[in-house]
C-alpha cells in the first residue's frame, strides 16, 4: 500500500512538473522568465507586462494546449482501463464502441460539406458522430435491456467498419485534395486546436466521469472476476455496465471532439498502469489517469517542438514514443492483473 | 496536394528503354533545344527522366489538369486537341472560346478506356496522378500503344523535379510543349511576354526584400503555408518578397500558429479557393484569440490570391501580378 501511494503521489508531482516544464518549450524562443511572468500576470501574482504577442503565445497557445494534453491523456487512459475491465477484453480501448470512427465520419462530413473550417463546427460534428455511432452500437448490441460484453464488442467492431467505409467513400467521392489534407491531419489526432473554450467542456466532462468511475472502483474489481462473481458480490451487473459504458463513451466523445482520435494512450497505458500498481481499480484508475496525462503532455510537446518549424499531429507520435517505453516496462515487470 | 502524391515510376519496359536511351544519346540530355523552324522534324527531349520522342507534331492531343490545358490553349493548339479533362477552376476567359471547341472527356480523370476512345496520339498532364491508377494508366503502357506523353516537370517524381521551382521551369515547360507541337516561335513569344510582365510587376514593389510574407493556403489547426520549393515559393521569389517560411521543405507544409506568431509576418497571403474561401480565413484570423493581435491582422495587411494562380502554367504571371499589386497597394510598413 505505501508503495502504491508513492506511485500516485510521485505521478501527481511528475504531472505538475511536466506542465510547468513543457509550457516553456515550443517553436517560439521564449525565456523561462517570460513564460512564467505571463502566467504570473494572468493569475494576478505579478503585473510585469509582456508584449502582447508573447503573452498570447504562452496564455492562448501553449498553456491551454498543455492542459488539454493532460486532460485528454488522463481521460483516454481511464476510459481505456474501464473499457478493458467492463468488456473483459485486454484489447479494448476507449474507441471500442465505434466512437473514433463515428467521430471521424462526423468531422469528415463537416469538412466536405464546407460547414466552415470553424473549430466549433468540427468538434460538434465529431461529437455528434461519436454519439451517433455509440447509440447505433448500443442499439445493435442490446437485447431486452441487457448488454453482454461479446455482443457489445462485436457491434462496436461492425459499426466502426461501417463508419470507416462511409468515411473512405466520402473522401474518395469528394476527391478534394485540400479537404482531405485537413481530414488526414484531423484523423491522426492532434492537440493543436485546444483552446480555453475546448477546455471548458473537456475539463468538466473529465472530472464528472472520473468521479463516476472512481465511485464504481469496487464494482470494477468485482467485474474482473467475471459477471457471475460480481453478481454474487451484490453488484447490479447490468446497471453498472450500462452506467460505466455510457459514462466513458460520453467522455471519449468529448475528448475525440477536442483532439481527434489519438491512439495508443487508451489501449496501452492502462496496462502500464497495471504493471505499476496492480489490478485494484481504486489505485489503478488514478495511476492510469496521471500516467496518461504525463505521457500525452510530453508526446504533444515533442510533436510541436521537435520538428520546429513543422508541426506533427500528436497521434502520429504516441505509439512511436510510447511503444519503446512500454517495452522497457514489459521487460522489467512481470505481467500482473 | 496532388503534387505530394507522387510516386516514382520505373515501369518502362527494358527493351523500350534501351531503344529510347539510344535515341536519347543521339539527342540531348537535359536542355532540349527547340527546333528552330521545321515543324516536321523529330523532337527528342527528356521529361521526368524519361525520354520523349516525337516523330512529328501530335495532332490528336489530350490534356488533363488546368495548367496543361491552358498552356496548350495559350499556344493556340486547340485544333490539335481531341479532349481535355480535370479542371480545378474555370478556364481563363481569354481561352474560353477555344476551350469550348474541345470535347471534355471527364470531369476528373478519364478512365483509360475513355481516353483511348478519343484515339489520342499524345497525352499531356500537369500532375503525376494523371498517369496513376486513378488516371489514364502509366506512361510506358501508353507508349507501347504509340501514345506519347508529357508530364509537367513540377509534377515529376522527386528526383526529377526541380529542387526549387522557379518561373524558368514553367517557361521551360512551355518551350517543351512548343517544340513538341512544332510551334517553338509561339512558345518563345509567350515566354518573352510573361517574362516582361513579371519583371514589370516586380518593379512596382519597392523594398520587396524587406516584406516578409506568410502564404496561408489553409488549415486552422496546423496552418498549411507556402514553403520553399513549390508554386507559392516561386511566386514570392519572382516578386522579390521574403517568404517567411522558406526554411520549410516542400511546396505547402504544415507548421504551427506559435511559429507564425513568432515570425510575425508583414503581409498574409490568403489563398482563395472554392473549398476554403479567403473571406473565411480572414474571419478566422479576426476571431482567433491569439492571431487577432498579430500586427498583420490588426492592420488588415492581406493579399488575396486565387488558388488557381498556383497552378504552374500560364497563370503564374497572374499570381505574380496579383501578389505584387497587393503588396504595393498596402501602406508601407515600419521596417524591421
Amino acid at each position: 500500500m505505501p508503495r502504491d501511494a508513492t506511485v500516485t503521489v510521485g505521478l501527481a508531482g511528475a504531472l505538475v512538473l511536466s506542465v510547468a516544464v513543457t509550457v516553456t518549450i515550443g517553436p517560439a524562443d521564449l525565456s523561462l522568465g517570460t513564460v512564467w511572468t505571463v502566467i504570473g500576470d494572468h493569475l494576478g501574482l505579478t503585473s510585469a507586462g509582456v508584449p502582447l504577442l508573447r503573452d498570447h503565445i504562452v496564455w492562448q497557445l501553449r498553456l491551454p494546449r498543455v492542459l488539454g494534453a493532460a486532460a485528454v491523456g488522463a481521460g483516454l487512459a481511464v476510459a481505456g482501463a474501464v473499457m478493458q475491465t467492463v468488456t473483459r477484453n485486454p484489447l479494448a480501448d476507449p474507441y471500442l464502441l465505434g466512437l473514433s470512427s463515428g467521430a471521424s465520419l462526423g468531422a469528415v462530413l463537416v469538412i466536405v460539406a464546407g460547414l466552415g473550417a470553424g473549430v466549433g463546427a468540427l468538434a460538434g460534428g465529431a461529437f455528434l458522430g461519436a454519439l451517433a455511432a455509440f447509440a447505433l452500437v448500443i442499439g445493435v448490441a442490446s437485447r431486452q435491456a441487457t448488454l453482454t460484453p461479446t455482443r457489445t464488442v462485436l457491434a462496436g467492431v461492425a459499426v466502426a467498419q461501417l463508419c470507416a467505409a462511409v468515411t473512405s467513400f466520402v473522401i474518395i467521392w469528394v476527391n478534394e485534395p485540400h479537404a482531405t489534407q485537413s481530414i488526414t491531419f484531423w484523423l491522426s489526432g492532434s492537440l493543436a486546436r485546444v483552446d480555453w473554450t475546448a477546455l471548458t467542456y473537456a475539463g468538466p466532462a473529465l472530472a464528472a466521469v472520473l468521479a463516476v468511475v472512481l465511485a464504481h472502483a469496487r464494482a470494477l474489481n468485482a467485474f474482473a472476476f467475471g459477471e457471475e462473481a460480481a453478481a454474487t458480490l451484490g453488484i447490479a451487473v447490468t446497471r453498472v455496465r450500462w452506467t460505466l459504458l455510457v459514462a466513458v463513451s460520453l467522455l471519449t466523445a468529448a475528448l475525440v471532439a477536442v483532439s481527434g482520435a489519438i491512439g495508443f494512450v487508451g489501449l496501452i497505458l492502462p496496462h502500464a498502469a497495471r504493471f505499476l500498481t496492480g489490478a485494484d481499480h481504486r489505485r489503478l484508475l488514478p495511476v492510469a489517469a496521471l500516467s496518461g496525462a504525463v505521457f500525452l503532455v510530453w508526446v504533444d510537446t515533442a510533436a510541436r517542438a521537435l520538428f520546429d518549424p513543422r508541426e506533427l499531429p500528436a497521434g502520429v507520435l504516441t505509439a512511436m514514443i510510447g511503444v519503446p517505453a512500454f517495452v522497457i516496462l514489459l521487460r522489467r515487470r512481470e505481467v500482473r492483473g | 496536394m496532388r503534387v505530394r502524391a507522387l510516386r516514382p515510376r520505373w515501369r518502362v519496359a527494358a527493351p523500350l528503354s534501351l531503344f529510347l536511351s539510344a535515341a536519347l544519346l543521339a539527342g540531348c540530355a537535359d536542355d532540349p533545344p527547340a527546333p528552330p523552324t521545321a515543324t516536321a522534324s523529330p523532337v527528342t527531349l527528356t521529361n521526368c527522366g524519361e525520354p520523349v520522342e516525337v516523330a512529328r507534331p501530335p495532332r490528336r492531343a489530350v490534356t488533363t489538369n488546368q495548367a496543361a490545358t491552358e498552356i496548350m490553349l495559350a499556344l493556340g493548339l486547340a485544333d490539335r486537341m481531341v479532349g481535355t479533362a480535370y479542371l480545378d477552376d474555370q478556364i481563363l476567359p481569354g481561352y474560353a472560346d477555344a476551350y469550348a471547341k474541345v470535347p471534355v472527356l471527364a470531369e476528373e480523370y478519364p478512365s483509360k478506356e475513355k481516353l483511348l476512345e478519343a484515339e489520342p496520339d499524345f497525352v499531356y498532364a500537369s500532375y503525376a496522378s494523371a498517369f496513376g491508377d486513378e488516371g489514364v494508366g502509366d506512361r510506358a503502357a501508353l507508349g507501347t500503344l504509340g501514345v506519347g506523353t508529357y508530364l509537367s516537370p513540377a509534377g515529376c517524381a522527386k528526383e526529377f523535379r526541380p529542387a526549387r521551382l522557379t518561373v524558368d521551369d514553367v517557361f521551360a515547360e512551355i518551350r517543351d510543349i512548343g517544340a513538341i507541337f512544332g510551334v517553338p516561335d509561339r512558345a518563345a513569344a509567350l515566354v518573352a511576354d510573361h517574362k516582361a510582365r513579371i519583371a514589370a510587376a516586380a518593379e512596382t514593389v519597392s523594398g520587396a526584400k524587406d516584406v516578409h510574407v506568410l502564404w496561408w493556403d489553409g488549415g486552422t489547426d496546423a496552418p498549411s503555408v507556402g514553403a520553399c520549393c513549390g508554386s507559392p515559393g516561386m511566386i514570392m521569389s519572382a516578386v522579390g518578397v521574403t517568404n517567411d517560411f522558406a526554411d520549410l521543405d516542400g511546396s505547402w507544409t504544415e507548421t504551427g500558429w506559435e511559429t507564425v506568431v513568432e515570425r510575425d509576418p508583414d503581409v498574409i497571403v490568403l489563398v482563395d479557393a472554392s473549398w476554403d474561401p479567403a473571406a473565411g480565413k480572414q474571419a478566422f484570423l479576426a476571431k482567433n484569440a491569439t492571431l487577432k493581435d498579430l500586427p498583420a491582422v490588426v492592420g488588415q495587411r492581406y493579399v488575396t490570391i486565387p488558388f488557381s494562380a498556383t497552378s504552374a502554367g500560364v497563370r503564374v504571371v497572374l499570381g505574380v501580378e496579383a501578389l505584387a499589386e497587393g503588396v504595393a497597394a498596402l501602406p508601407a510598413t515600419a521596417s524591421r
